[in-house]
């Protein structure tokens, strides 16, 4: 059995009367990816404070690296990185005074850490900038930055919360290589993500999160076998159509979510004949279709189906 | 990010894997920290010493004629006596300052990283502590070389009566320091800091014995002066470097400050320990 660097069991985190994380369960084997997956509010961000020791959690326990984040908070910081979804550096100090620092305050002496610093900011390619302070840096080298900080200390486990939100799509593409790298290497890597391009290409495995419960895991190959269906994409001709849309197809005994960008209602059916439910429904409502789409299930419909609050519920 | 991708974790493995080192390092390092902030971005220490040489200005020609009213110590020019407590108003001004650098390093990013490491969040509010006291010291003599060459500050304390109420000034900046950074711990909010620091230290300051003898105050004034801590340290500063008797003044201040660093370090942990 391989090693697990990350347990998370039946965590639980509440702030005052809202539930943020609800019954979480995640294993991570060493030299694997877990990708979180959900939209703002998930709790992804959530479970993420709770496995670096920054929120206690409710109920529920977890290990990190073997260590308890609660009890041992002291020695799973000793094997952890973080990157969050905000460059945590110091804006005053230069790139390598902020590499330095973190280095020395885990116990390297002042050569090493600059050793250490400068051998960071060249895979980074900031050593260009290596004297400037952080202030001065782009949102892309602070994000680069804040990476390099955080592997440092060359920790066992690293937590990347939205790694490339907001950075252009060279930079991301970046981003991946450097994550494969450290995985290549036997890093164990937790990462939080939006974007499912970001998820199908990095992760092992993926855990959905919807309204802090966690509501689908597996391979994204499993994902799309266990949800196995076919869905119909239905554009409207309205997009104001969608409410009514989707009440008149829960009506009927189907679970339509509703795609905001695409103005879009996507319906998971079971067998083919549905689709003419799909038409009827909408017919006797006067709802106008635009556009109507059988499609084999991707990762995309599992997210929708599965991270989207039920409309109709 | 067009870097060819080396391994990151891997490259050039000089050294063990770092796991944390002791609390007198951790210090060390962040008051080294706090204080490169200072080199690099001198402005908090000239803007912050404006106050003060304002009021060393203005006080210096509007009350002058106090030293001539019977209640004046006799035979000291009035700029002796309000230089010890431009003193301690300069260093209750610096502590206020304190609380703020801590709430601007809230914002700053790199506490949040800091709670990611394995090192004791104590260790971070003391190098505060320590780096404030430095900036204090140095603040606190540039004041009375100003006093000195423009002013004409010569107290019969001489050198060793201004580098001892120096220091007191110092320990007073230090305690008073502590209980801002808890305000800061908990509040997290500069403006609001700033304000509550300006709402404490001007009736602190006025209703004391600081730029006017006790004895010359209205009668309720007096009341609240003679129960007013800053009126002690004020006399204690006063003492030392006029060279009068000290009495239990300097005691008593030091223990003040000290109590202070205790209630306002111990709330500034709790209050810190709160998630960003």
């Amino acid at each position: 059995m391989t090693e697990l660097m990350i347990e998370a069991d039946r965590v639980s985190k509440t702030f005052g009367s809202v539930t943020a994380l609800d019954d979480v369960s995640v294993a991570v084997p060493r030299g694997t990816v877990l990708g979180l997956l959900g939209h703002n509010g998930a709790g992804k961000t959530t479970l993420v404070n709770v496995l670096t020791t920054l929120l206690p959690p409710t109920s529920g326990s977890a290990t990190v690296a073997g260590f308890d984040v609660d009890g041992q908070a002291h020695h799973v910081r000793g094997r952890i990185g973080l990157t969050g979804q905000f460059a945590a550096v110091d804006e005053q100090l230069s790139g390598l005074d902020n590499l330095v620092l973190i280095a020395r305050l885990l116990g390297a002496t002042r050569r090493e850490a600059v050793t250490r610093g400068n051998e960071l900011l060249e895979i980074f390619g900031l050593t260009d900038a290596a004297r400037r302070a952080a202030r001065t840096y782009s949102g892309g080298m602070r994000r680069r930055l804040d990476l390099a900080a955080s592997l440092v200390g060359r920790p066992d486990v690293i937590f990347l919360d939205e790694p490339t939100t907001g950075l252009d799509p060279a930079s991301r593409i970046g981003m991946w290589e450097i994550v494969e790298t450290l995985v290549g290497d036997g890093t164990t890597v937790l990462l939080t993500t939006q974007y499912l391009d970001e998820a199908d290409r990095l992760t092992d495995s993926i855990t959905v999160l919807s309204q802090g419960r966690v509501v689908a895991s597996g391979t994204a190959a499993e994902l799309k076998a266990q949800v196995g269906q076919r869905t119909v994409v239905v554009t409207l001709s309205q997009p104001s159509d969608a409410g009514a849309a989707v009440a008149a197809l829960a009506a009927v005994g189907l679970q339509p979510a509703l795609d905001d960008e695409r103005h879009a209602v996507i319906i998971p059916v079971d067998r083919s004949a549905e689709l003419a439910v799909v038409v009827r429904a909408l017919d006797q409502e006067d709802i106008e279709v635009g556009e109507l789409a059988l499609t084999e299930p991707t990762l995309d419909d599992v997210y929708l189906s599965l991270a989207h609050s039920p409309v109709a519920a | 990010m067009t870097t060819a991708v080396a391994n990151p974790a891997a490259t050039g493995v000089t050294h063990p894997s770092w796991r944390g080192t002791n609390v007198a390092t951790q210090i060390m390092v962040l008051t080294g920290r706090s204080l490169r902030a200072i080199i690099r971005d001198p402005r908090m220490i000239i803007f912050s010493l404006l106050q003060p040489l304002v009021m060393l200005l203005l006080f210096s020609q509007i009350f002058a004629s106090i030293a001539k009213t019977p209640g004046f110590p006799h035979g000291t020019s009035y700029i002796d006596f309000l230089m010890p407590a431009i003193l301690v108003n300069t260093a209750m001004g610096a502590a206020v300052q304190g609380g703020v650098g801590l709430v601007n390093d809230m914002k700053n990013g790199v506490l949040a990283r800091f709670r990611s490491l394995p090192i004791r969040l104590g260790s971070v509010l003391v190098a505060r502590s320590l780096s404030d006291m430095v900036r204090t010291g140095v603040q606190l003599i540039i004041m009375v070389i100003f006093a000195a060459l423009f002013f004409g500050f010569a107290p019969a304390g001489g050198l060793p009566g201004v580098a001892a109420a120096w220091a007191l000034g110092l320990v007073v900046g230090w305690g008073l320091g502590w209980i801002f950074i808890a305000a800061g711990a908990w509040l997290r909010n500069a403006e609001i800091m700033q304000m509550v620091g300006f709402l404490l230290m001007f009736p602190l300051m006025f209703a004391s014995s600081a730029y006017v003898p006790v004895g010359n105050l209205p009668g309720w004034l007096q009341g609240v002066a003679r129960v007013n801590p800053m009126t002690y340290a004020v006399n204690a500063s006063r003492a030392l470097s006029l060279n009068l008797p000290v009495g239990t003044g300097v005691v008593s201040a030091l223990a003040t400050s000290a109590g202070l660093a205790i209630v306002g370090a111990t709330l500034a942990i709790r209050g810190f320990r709160k998630p960003l």
